[in-house]
């Protein structure tokens, strides 16, 4: 069985009465556990909302024929209720974002720790999780700085460590690399790589960015809402 | 951590909000303490007056001011009424020979009478701080058991001599603070009152009554289990020309007054508070339209919607409680002060109880609370794609 299997997801949005927005038109996908995912395509081609839908932001559209199904790690979320949903973002996903997404009135380990104590955890052992994730990440002389006394690597390197500090199933990263230079996209990158080979974490990247693309195991190519591509074997 | 520095980051408009609910828990003290100190006098009153009857003259004014003289004769006639345990007669007399307006609270009077005359009947227990209390024995000596504000605004203490009136007296004794009307009281032998009653009123004299004849007032001690309105009603009809107080009376006329003036002040008090918790609400709106995207962040990484509600509401209510301290702070030094300055003149205005300083900072912190809950509940219902996106 995939780590993670959709069928049949349609996501419209109305922009008003009459105006609606096709995001998704049937996306079939299946990815297994412990791979390195990439989805790539043009601009609104819909791979935000599909990454919306797999971050359980948003749900797909509902009473379709045959209905839409998403399974992660075995657990059907397309019932899952908000709380549930919750509750299954922090324990056991990581977000990476465009934009790095730091909360800017809390220190880098402050930011680190926010999943682990959403998650459930004691603070005092949310804080451990937090310094040893800023270690991996190889910001641990950063911890007491804010996001805005950081450069933009160091942001998107410290929003990777939030992203591990549950050490989660999964990681969804969107653009993670759309505001970086080449360095920064190298470390992070790396960083990213070393994850799913060292920890076997299933990573799914929506990007541009072809050497993004070309990092990873597999490329899932977008297009007017379905993936072009045939699903995996 | 993060909670003070959300409410530092937004410093001008925070600091704005804790003033306006600090000016209305200010308010709320300083009225409520006021309040206090009128409940307490009125509550002393109906103690006092509760288990006893009050006779004076027909033509005196109402309550306990009965300075027009009548017979000491007339307190065998009460004393007859059947129902009465024992009758004391009594002399009040204002401190000062001109009594001038005092605004709120009980004017300071003296009262003369003799020591334990009340057989042990009297309720309203005073002790005193210093000293000692008047004996049958101080009768025909000019000494006196001050109250403690009269202590404080004469500044005189045990073994001192003082004028009142025109005499010379030795201070032997001083009152604990009772927070009601003997704090204001001279206490004199009924002798000494007589003599000072005469010389203000010359006229006795000329009609050649003597001054041992006068007393401005008699307690009535009703016998246990008495009906005390109906023994005032047959002291009335037997005795003739007089007029009788009553607990009921005092309750009847004081106490609907001062509570009529208690709702006035705490409607004043809800008021400004009111004004406080919509700016508290105003700027907890603010605060999370400022930080929409702050809250998409916390939603998407997995922050549950109680979560957002409470830390939003958690800030808010550190709001009410800082102001609340804040207004406490400042309605404790004018009561203090104001207190302070009153009792040169032995005016105390303002009674600050535990009570009082509990409920304003609960009140406060409540409020902060509340007014917080709408917008943070607004917050946590945000959409977190949307709230990303928000700049």
């Amino acid at each position: 069985m995939p780590f993670l299997e959709a069928t049949n997801l349609h996501k419209t949005y109305s922009l008003g009465r009459r105006n609606k927005v096709y995001a998704l038109r049937g996306v079939d996908m299946s990815i297994e556990s412990g791979e390195m995912v990439a989805i790539m395509g043009p601009s609104g081609c819909g791979k935000s909302t599909l990454m919306h839908i797999l971050g359980l932001l948003h749900g797909p559209d509902q009473d379709l024929d045959p209905p839409a199904t998403l399974t992660i790690n075995g657990n059907d979320v397309t019932g899952m209720s908000e709380k549930v949903r919750t509750r299954m973002r922090a324990s056991s996903m990581g977000f990476v974002f465009q934009s790095f997404n730091l909360v800017p009135t809390l220190t880098a380990a402050e930011n680190v720790a926010l999943p682990a104590i959403y998650s459930g955890r004691k603070r005092a052992e949310a804080n451990m999780a937090a310094s040893e994730a800023l270690e991996w990440v190889g910001l641990s002389e950063w911890a007491d700085h804010r996001p805005t006394e950081l450069s933009g690597g160091q942001q998107q390197r410290v929003a990777i460590a939030r992203a591990q500090v549950t050490k989660p199933d999964l990681l969804l990263a969107d653009e993670p690399t759309g505001n970086l230079d080449s360095a920064s996209t190298t470390e992070v990158l790396d960083l990213l790589r070393r994850f799913n080979e060292e920890n076997g974490q299933t990573i799914v990247i929506v990007t541009h960015d072809a050497v993004v693309g070309n990092a990873c195991g597999r490329v899932l190519t977008m297009l007017d809402g379905v993936i072009a591509d045939a699903p995996a074997a | 951590m993060s909670l003070v520095r959300n409410l530092i980051r937004r410093k001008l408009r925070t600091s704005l909000t804790i003033i306006g609910i600090s000016v209305g828990i200010w308010a709320l003290v300083v009225m409520s303490s006021m309040a206090n100190k009128i409940g307490s006098l009125v509550e002393g009153g109906s103690t006092y007056f509760g288990d006893k009857i009050i006779v004076s003259d027909a033509s005196s004014p109402a309550f306990g001011l009965g300075f027009t003289p009548i017979p000491i004769s007339i307190v065998d006639m009460v004393a007859a009424v059947q129902g009465v345990a024992v009758a004391v007669p009594q002399i009040q007399l204002p401190v000062e020979l001109e009594v001038s307006s005092t605004g709120f609270g009980i004017p300071d009077f003296i009262v003369g009478a003799v020591a334990d005359a009340d057989q042990g009947r009297e309720t309203f227990e005073i002790s005193v701080a210093k000293g000692r209390l008047l004996v049958p024995g101080d009768e025909g000596a000019n000494v006196v058991v001050l109250g403690a504000d009269l202590a404080r605004k004469f500044d005189k203490g045990i073994g001192e001599t003082m004028e009142i009136r025109g005499s010379e007296f030795e201070v032997v004794g001083v009152l604990e603070p009772t927070l009601t009307a003997p704090d204001t009281t001279i206490l004199m032998p009924l002798a000494a009152t007589q003599i000072l009653l005469a010389m203000d009123a010359p006229i006795l004299a000329r009609q050649g009554i003597s001054s041992e004849e006068l007393a401005t007032q008699i307690v009535v001690y009703p016998e246990t289990g008495a009906d005390i309105d109906a023994l005032a009603d047959a002291i009335e009809s037997s005795v003739g020309q007089v007029q009788t107080i009553t607990g009921d009376d005092f309750d009847e006329q004081i106490g609907s007054a001062t509570a009529i003036f208690n709702a006035i002040i705490l409607g004043v008090a809800l008021i400004s508070l009111a004004v406080g918790g919509l700016s508290v609400i105003n700027t907890m709106a603010m605060s999370v339209a400022e930080r929409t995207r702050e809250i998409g962040i916390k939603r998407s990484i997995g922050a549950s919607r109680g979560r957002i509600v409470r830390e939003l509401v958690v800030e808010s209510s550190l709001i009410g409680l800082t102001g609340g301290v804040i207004g406490l702070v400042l309605g404790a030094i004018v009561v203090l002060v104001a207190n302070e300055m009153g009792r040169s003149s032995g005016t105390i205005l303002f009674q600050l109880t535990f009570g009082t300083a509990a409920f304003a900072i609960v009140f406060s912190t409540v409020l902060g609370a509340l007014a917080g809950l709408v917008p943070a509940w607004t917050a946590a219902r945000l959409d977190p794609v949307e709230a990303l996106r928000y700049e």
